[in-house]
């Protein structure tokens, strides 16, 4: 198909991983079938969460770490539609901490695009919690400490059912993911390092591109145990491509509700009778 | 008023919540007018719990102190409660709950009475309500039947009929002196069925029923006392009625949630208790200046933090008046009683949806959690209106969601079932929905959202007056307004009393009018500081002569009602 999806003009800086990011999103999307009215974008706050205003589509920009809440409400009303979600590691992991281990728990049916660049871009420089201990900042000028959070582990622990990790310097293997993550019927998380150019001088592009290394075909992507195992063992390299992916019914499938039409094609036409049945238990 | 009051008290546990289901629905299906009352503790065994069972051959709409019997399942509740039966009144425990005690009213019933399988405090409640109907002059079938009704299936065969027995052995045991039948009938039934066509609903129960005949598809809430109830209620229907029903993660999720329902075209609504509600503060400005329509339901209860998870409370208005930080429009409307409960509770989705705002349906623990009889909702007295809709284009494009508008109210469109695409944003934007923080679109934005205040305090009723003219008014809103207009009748109607449904925004005239003449207003709410005046004194240029505040967290009663009007005519409100 013809893809346009082109929008308003994003402000990055100039090399901003997040134009990468832009560019993988658009071409997943045609790549995927997917037309600006059959897919809902829900985004949070954060200079990744931006790029939605960029995506000619239906949006609904919410608050800070509150994307997927508000998605699991679009997905109840409307199980029928493609939810697409693009924000970043503060959104994602900090504010948002608890909704995304719930999303990832209820499994979703979703495809979450986090571009992970280690540090706030928004709010100028701060430490991000994928920010490594070393990483210093006016607010850690002794360094951030701690261990840095990692997305990956905490998906496969949250119960995310297509896991996957890439880089914004490897543009034809995140697409690839992007679409597949699309194509997944559950919690399907793209963890994307993108480097910040002007507020993260630790993990540069270089210091990425040294790192991301695709996993190759030894990896056995439906094994839970070999997920955890690569994600957790402490390595100069970060492996990239598809870490983990699973089939387990879908939030929606929980609910006989939403076995056939959208609530919100049926719901408009409910009639105030439907609940006398229910007059009768108090009686 | 003719009437009843049954107090059944004991630990959690003991059977004091079923006892006063048996009570209720029996009192309901023989034709009487019931009214409980629920005063618990929050804890899953042990303390001392309390149910008022009031029943009359005339509505009911509060509660009362004075016990006219007590049922004591355990020596605690006999200590406890005794003081408060009438002189004339008779409490009745097992003997070994009796203790030394030798008051006369006391009717101690031996453990003997009975068959052998139905020994021991485990049946307790079940004996005790059998004395209750005997005293009564009720045939003991008719407690049989409810129990038989309410329990087969839920006890094992013999221990139901262990249960049974008993009611048939311990009925026998009243002596005929104790046996006084109420001086009023029910009124001939209107409708037939088994309860001459009435509900004996909770508050929740109505609020509940009011928004599945709504139309609402999407709930969520997290677990918190009062409001818990409508999870249940809508999670247990859901299936049944086509409503997703989810228990969120936290009070942030939940309002989330209901926003992404009402965005993708379902009627949505979350529900929680004042502290969840402040944990949704920042979102209850998401959906006000997404526009996004949606219901929250606070059941108040009193605070601060934790403060009294079972306790009652109304001090929740002007909080959520003012909650959210920035200014935009919402609305905040209260059920006076379990009418409102159910047709205000229909109501607030249509407002939502008329403005596309967040609209507060605010009720207190005390009338949430209070059940009364009510004639059965009338389902062709609900109203659905869906507001505003753009006509659907030929091809794809973007709306203009938020299209200024002289009412502020802009054209929706469902994002995926249309040709729309619908962008929503919680940056100040532009007329399609994106960000932008120009300066004048922002007052453009802004000052439509606003206009939405105006178009719906016009549309919102004022105050109700009842009883009108007298030289006094007294204004009060959800569950003080039962305990007080009975209290007030009581003492020959000498008040005028306004009752407020609508309580934001407020049209300053209309509210003006409905007040004026009046030598003194005074506002008599379960708060300590008289946030309706406050309020009244903030949006209309009202000044209350007095308040008249109750804030330890138990149900207003009438008695406590009189106190507080006898503390009015006494000179020192």
């Amino acid at each position: 198909m013809t893809c346009n999806y082109d929008f308003h003009q994003p402000q990055w800086c100039p090399g901003c991983g997040n134009f990468d990011l832009l560019v993988c999103v658009k071409d997943a999307l045609c790549g995927a079938n997917l037309g600006p009215r059959d897919f809902i974008m829900v985004t949070g706050i954060g200079q990744a969460s931006k790029l939605g205003f960029s995506v000619k589509c239906n949006l609904f920009n919410g608050l800070h770490g509150r994307a997927l809440p508000l998605a699991t409400g679009v997905n109840m009303a409307n199980h029928k539609v493609k939810l697409i979600s693009v924000s970043g590691d503060g959104d994602y992991y900090a504010e948002g901490g608890n909704h995304f281990i719930h999303a990832a728990r209820r499994n979703l049916n979703i495809a979450v695009f986090a571009g992970d660049n280690r540090v706030y871009g928004l709010t100028k420089g701060q430490a991000s919690p994928t920010a490594s201990p070393e990483f210093t900042t006016p607010i850690h000028p002794e360094g951030v400490g701690g261990k840095p959070l990692n997305p990956a582990l905490l998906a496969l622990a949250s119960g995310a059912t297509f896991v996957a990790r890439s880089f914004t310097g490897n543009k034809e293997e995140l697409t690839g993911l992007m679409k597949q993550a699309i194509a997944h019927r559950g919690f399907a998380l793209v963890d994307i390092m993108s480097p910040c150019i002007t507020f993260n001088k630790t993990n540069t592009f270089g210091w990425f591109k040294q790192r991301a290394k695709p996993v190759g075909p030894e990896h056995d992507a439906s094994s839970f145990d070999a997920a955890v195992s690569l994600v957790s063992r402490e390595q100069e390299t970060i492996p990239t491509g598809l870490l983990y992916k699973a089939d387990r019914p879908v939030y929606s499938d929980r609910f006989s509700a939403l076995k056939g039409e959208a609530l919100a094609r049926l719901a408009p036409a409910y009639s105030p009778d439907r609940v006398k049945p229910l007059f009768e238990k108090y009686k | 008023m003719n009437h009843i009051n049954v107090v059944i008290a004991g630990a959690a546990g003991q059977g004091v919540q079923s006892a006063g289901d048996i009570l209720g629905k029996t009192l309901l299906r023989l034709g009487y007018q019931v009214f409980i009352a629920q005063d618990y503790q929050s804890r899953v065994r042990g303390g001392h719990n309390f149910i008022s069972v009031r029943f009359s051959d005339e509505p009911l709409a509060a509660p009362v102190r004075r016990a006219d019997y007590l049922l004591a399942l355990n020596e605690e509740s006999v200590g406890l409660r005794l003081g408060e039966l009438a002189p004339e009144g008779l409490a009745f425990c097992l003997e070994a709950a009796k203790g030394s005690r030798t008051d006369q009213r006391l009717r101690a019933l031996p453990d003997s009475v009975g068959p052998e399988a139905a020994r021991g405090e485990k049946f307790a409640a079940v004996k005790l309500l059998s004395m209750l109907f005997a005293g009564l002059g009720f045939k003991p079938e008719v407690l049989a039947g409810s129990v038989k009704k309410i329990f087969e299936g839920r006890l094992k065969p013999e221990l139901l009929r262990a249960n049974l027995d008993a009611v048939a052995a311990v009925a026998a045991f009243i002596e005929a002196k104790d046996v006084r039948a109420p001086a009023f009938q029910p009124k001939a039934a209107a409708r037939g069925g088994p309860s001459a066509g009435r509900l004996l609903v909770s508050g929740n129960d109505a609020v509940s029923l009011g928004m599945a005949a709504a139309g609402a598809g999407v709930y969520a809430g997290y677990p918190m006392t009062p409001s818990t109830s409508i999870l249940n209620t809508l999670g247990t229907a859901g299936p049944r009625l086509g409503i997703a029903v989810e228990q969120a993660e936290d009070e942030i999720a939940a309002l989330n949630i209901a926003i992404g329902g009402s965005y993708a075209g379902v009627r949505s609504a979350c529900g929680s208790s004042g502290a969840g509600l402040s944990l949704m503060a920042e979102s209850i400005g998401l959906a006000g200046i997404t526009e996004t329509p949606v219901v929250i339901y606070d059941g108040q209860r009193a605070g601060p933090a934790i403060g009294m998870a079972t306790r009652t409370e109304q001090s929740d208005l002007l909080p959520l008046v003012h909650s959210s930080h920035g200014e935009f429009p919402r609305a905040v409307i209260s059920p006076a009683d379990h009418y409102d409960s159910f047709y205000l509770a229909a109501e607030a989705f249509n407002i939502a949806d008329a403005w596309q705002v967040p609209v507060f349906f605010v009720n207190d623990l005390g009338q949430a959690g209070s059940e009364r009889s009510v004639e059965e909702y009338d389902l062709s007295r609900v109203r659905v209106d869906r507001g505003l809709f753009a006509p659907e284009p030929a091809g794809t494009a973007m709306l203009a969601r938020y299209a200024v508008t002289e009412s502020g109210v802009s054209p929706r469109a469902v994002p995926a079932l249309s040709n729309w695409l619908v962008s929503c944003d919680s940056h100040e934007h532009d007329e399609n929905g994106r960000l932008t923080d120009d300066k004048d679109n922002r007052v453009r934005q802004q000052a439509k959202r606003m206009r939405k205040l105006a178009g719906m305090a016009a549309s919102f009723p004022g105050p109700e007056i009842l009883n009108p003219g007298k030289p006094d008014c007294l204004l009060a809103w959800g569950s003080t307004v039962g305990p007080l207009l009975e209290a007030v009748n009581m003492r020959g109607a000498a008040f005028s009393v306004a009752v407020f449904r609508y309580l934001f925004p407020l049209d300053p005239e209309k509210v003006r009018r409905a007040l004026a003449g009046f030598s003194r207003l005074i506002t008599v709410e379960q708060n300590y500081t008289g946030q309706l005046g406050k309020l009244l004194a903030m949006d209309c240029g009202l000044r209350m002569h007095s308040h008249l505040g109750k804030y330890d967290g138990r149900n207003l009663t009438v008695e406590d009602a009189l106190e507080l009007l006898g503390s009015l005519e006494g000179g020192k409100p």
